[in-house]
């Protein structure tokens, strides 16, 4: 064994996260076992996105020297599953604790039939070593309810390995024979023979960075779906490995305001020629437009029928479809902000609203007929435009509750209910 | 205290007279009952689908409950109608006349050749106008046994348990009384009623916080434990259809009606009566020329307050049917809330938009899917302006056919076809068929649009 790979079983940690749900319609905590990889000797630790986010209320880390120290969410960025969390270092200091931290390898230089390792807390066994190869270096995978119902996959391609990966394992790392971390594994097909899934190492230390940074991942948007060309061609008579296809334009996306449709197959984008023939294809250019800071104007030159035309667009926030979420208790309701990704989605006029996410049996949401699904639009005369809105009324109703008025959409059709002390 | 002998006599008299006169009363009521066997003829399948219904008229005219014939089935798509006697296993020919829109009912005419063998049920009604039957009171009525059993038909007896306005008023018995769509009768043969289909699944939610929701349960599908009272009925057996697709239909264009529920209307302290919230005002409608606005709620119709109706949901169907029975241009006043103010509105109803089963389609073989014209609800499902219906809807795609390997699925909208703007249903046609004439063609590529996405759909032809 290489003196690499020790240093890297002492920097692997199993990761225990609480963290707080609301969709019973009451605070309700639940508890997860993950793995992560400390990555310097100032406490950072990797991990993944669906082990570590922001609905995490505690997270315990536990060293390879099996000692367990608190940690902090630094930040999270679920497009690419990832996110980041600090040792508590004060209590790692006072009580004179020791760990080592893992480096980065080159994701990019690994060859299919390479050998790996993964490593990790599979089922909560600590210190789990499997070991498998690199079965393709650029699997395409995309997954809009992915990581906890946000999105995933859009803007990387992923590393598939046949290294044994169980629940448990995601956060941990995929490791060379020297112990380098070459990826973050993630996730495996359930029921299929060692189909896992690694976030590569170049997709990684972009994240990890600008995490750091600034504690979340900004990028720009443009509302374009794109899908591979292959076979198309020749029905868009352009040359083979050039364009990407416009499958869809999102409605008042930054796309659609400069007039693009579905059909057009973009040429360049500021001058940079694209090939999206393949589906693995997309996730680098999608990035690429995504890497652009937002409110840039971008040229963009594409063909429709036999024409070849241009036109700019300025790239607006990429947002969510997940909103905020929040519960309350007077009420026995768990809500989630209705995004404006989300109210595009389900094709509602506006996203104005809060869905019901959850109600507590006996309180009264549910006492007035609320249900999972239902959109909250309006309570009283206040258009529920924001949680904000909600919260107020809330703690205005909990200091003198009395009868109020919830406007409700249920599919399209729009219902009143009044909720009573 | 001795009771004298004549009244005792007359007492046996009676119950045995009742008794002794079942069968006669059967004989003849019997024969205003059938069994009705029609085809559902698609793309991919033909189907045989047996309904129960009920003579009412001399001509052999032939009421069939709504739930006998899927209204998402194109009338051209229900074929060869056969009329059965009880009992007989040959079958006569018999025409589709349509469904009425008020009712619900389908209307069969069987051919003159049985028409000797029918009596209308009308021969059976009390004198003058019915009285509705009472709580407890007995009665009776005819169930038909299925293909295999010659159509036997065989008695059912129950009591009323309940009646109830749902909105037409609607005996409950303690037991199944009748074939869903044939007749009931009290113990001097008199119609009381016709049973209703599918009672539990179109009545029983009454769970207050279940809103929408269709709890599943069992339900006896041959047999009845609910009827339409004869007043109820009677009024109504001859609104046969002008046409199989029971125009002219009234048209108010307030979609996604919500009833009002009792804690609302003591909010808004109108304990008094009911009221429907109006989810949608469909474009172009009488609705939206009348000035009704989304969000409205509807208290009252032509002066009249809606009446409470047990469960709070039954004022939809309410309305509906007050529509329902008005014929395109006739006018109705709806009083609506709107915030806290209250105002009265005149729509002039309009004829329905062409509906999905009278849209054109057909069926391409090669490509494997059938195209529909867009229709106006089609516009409206999918939040689309309808004052532009333009391109074809995939109705059905064929398993494993190039259409479906390509990822067409049903429902999806096709708007462009090899990069050209699909207009309409007739230029779709003449070009999918000029594609599939085309046995040199390798592909097709359709633009289709699914949610609020579109997506590029290549076919491949060989």
């Amino acid at each position: 064994m290489s003196s690499g790979f020790e240093r890297l079983l002492d920097s692997v940690v199993r990761i225990d996260v609480r963290e707080m749900n609301f969709d019973d319609g009451a605070r309700r905590i639940d508890a997860s076992i993950g793995s992560g990889v400390i990555l310097s000797q100032d406490g950072l630790i990797l991990t993944n996105a669906h082990v570590a986010g922001p609905k995490a209320v505690e997270i315990n880390v536990t060293l390879s020297n099996l000692e367990r120290v608190g940690a902090r969410l630094i930040g999270w960025d679920h497009w690419t599953d990832l996110a980041l969390i600090r040792l508590n270092l004060d209590d790692v200091k006072r009580r004179g604790l020791a760990f080592k931290h893992a480096d980065f390898g080159d994701s990019d230089k690994l060859y299919v039939g390479q050998t790996v390792f993964a490593v990790g807390t599979p089922h909560g066994l600590t210190r789990t070593v499997t070991r498998g190869i690199i079965s393709n270096n650029n699997r395409y995978f995309e997954d809009t309810e992915g990581v906890d119902g946000y999105e995933t996959g859009n803007f990387n391609t992923w590393l598939q390995t046949d290294a044994a990966i169980n629940p448990g394992n995601s956060g941990g790392p995929l490791v060379t024979d020297d112990g380098k971390v070459v990826g973050i594994t993630s996730r495996a097909y359930l029921g299929a023979n060692n189909l896992g899934f690694a976030i590569p190492s170049v997709t990684a230390k972009r994240i990890v960075a600008g995490l750091v940074h600034d504690g979340s991942i900004t990028r720009s948007y443009t509302g374009i779906v794109p899908k591979a060309l292959q076979d198309l061609e020749g029905f868009y008579d352009v040359a083979t490995n050039t364009g990407m296809l416009v499958d869809s334009v999102e409605a008042g996306s930054p796309a659609a305001y400069a007039g693009l449709r579905a059909g057009d197959v973009i040429l360049t984008i500021e001058g940079k020629k694209l090939d999206g023939r393949f589906p693995e294809e997309l996730p680098p250019i999608q990035n690429m437009i995504a890497s652009e800071p937002v409110g840039t104007s971008l040229a963009v030159t594409y063909k429709r029928g036999s024409r070849e035309e241009s036109v700019s667009l300025v790239t607006a926030r990429l947002e969510s479809r997940m909103g905020e979420e929040w519960v309350s208790d007077t009420w026995g309701v768990g809500v989630r902000k209705i995004s404006r990704a989300y109210a595009r989605e389900n094709q509602l006029t506006d996203d104005t609203g809060v869905l019901v996410i959850g109600v507590q049996r006996g309180f009264p949401a549910e006492v007035a007929g609320l249900a999972r699904g239902d959109i909250i639009t309006r309570i009283n005369d206040s258009p529920v435009a924001s949680l904000e809105v909600m919260r107020a009324i809330d703690s205005a109703y909990s200091a003198k509750p009395a009868p109020t008025l919830l406007e409700v959409q249920r599919e399209r059709r729009v219902s009143l209910v009044v909720l009573k002390p | 205290m001795k009771t004298p002998a004549f009244l005792l006599a007359a007492l046996c008299l009676g119950v045995c007279a009742r008794a002794a006169d079942l069968p006669s009363l059967w004989a003849e009521r019997v024969k205003c009952t059938v069994a009705v066997e029609y085809v559902t003829q698609t793309e991919l399948e033909r189907r045989p689908t047996i309904a129960y219904g009920t003579v009412v008229d001399a001509q052999g005219t032939i009421i069939l409950p709504s739930a006998a014939i899927d209204l998402r089935i194109s009338p051209k798509q229900i074929r060869d109608f056969k009329v059965y006697v009880p009992g007989d296993p040959e079958g006569t020919p018999a025409e589709y006349l349509g469904r009425d829109a008020l009712t619900g009912w389908h209307f069969v005419r069987a051919s003159a050749a049985v028409r000797g063998r029918l009596v209308p049920v009308t021969a059976f009604a009390a004198p003058g106008s019915p009285t509705e039957v009472a709580l407890a009171q007995e009665v009776w009525g005819i169930g038909i046994r299925n293909k295999e059993e010659d159509f036997t038909p065989y008695i059912l007896q129950s009591h009323v348990a309940l009646v109830q306005s749902l909105p037409q008023r609607t005996a409950i018995s303690q037991q199944e009384v009748a074939g869903p769509g044939l007749p009931v009768f009290d113990t001097a043969g008199r119609f009381v009623g016709l049973a209703a289909s599918s009672f539990g699944q179109t009545f029983l939610e009454f769970s207050g916080s279940d809103r929408g929701g269709s709890p599943v349960m069992l339900v006896n599908i041959e047999e009845s434990s609910a009827f339409l009272v004869a007043a109820e009925v009677l009024p109504y057996i001859s609104r046969t259809p002008k046409n199989v697709f029971g125009r002219p239909l009234a048209w108010l264009g307030a979609y996604g009606l919500e009833p009002m529920d009792r804690e609302v209307a003591a909010f808004l302290k109108l304990e008094s009566q009911s009221g429907a919230v109006v989810s949608e005002v469909l474009e172009g409608s009488p609705a939206e020329k009348a000035g009704l606005k989304a969000h409205d709620i509807i208290l009252g119709v032509d002066g009249k307050p809606l009446p409470r109706f047990k469960p709070d949901r039954v004022v939809v169907d309410y309305l509906d049917r007050l529509i329902a029975a008005h014929v395109p241009g006739d006018t109705m006043t709806l009083t609506v809330l709107r915030g806290s103010s209250r105002m009265d509105l005149r729509a002039a109803l309009d004829e329905e938009p062409r509906l999905v089963r009278e849209a054109n389609r057909n069926y391409f073989e090669r490509i494997g899917f059938t195209a529909r014209e867009f229709v106006y609800g089609d516009a409206i499902a999918r939040h689309s302006k309808t004052s532009d219906l333009r391109g074809v809807v995939a109705h059905l795609v064929k398993p494993n056919s190039p259409a479906d390997i390509a990822g067409l699925r049903p429902d999806d909208w096709i708007k462009e076809i090899d990069g050209a703007e699909v207009k309409d249903f007739d230029s779709a046609q003449a070009r999918l068929t000029a594609i599939e004439a085309d046995l040199q063609r390798t592909e097709t590529v359709f633009l289709v649009g699914r949610g609020g996405d579109t997506a590029v759909l290549r076919i491949k032809l060989r």
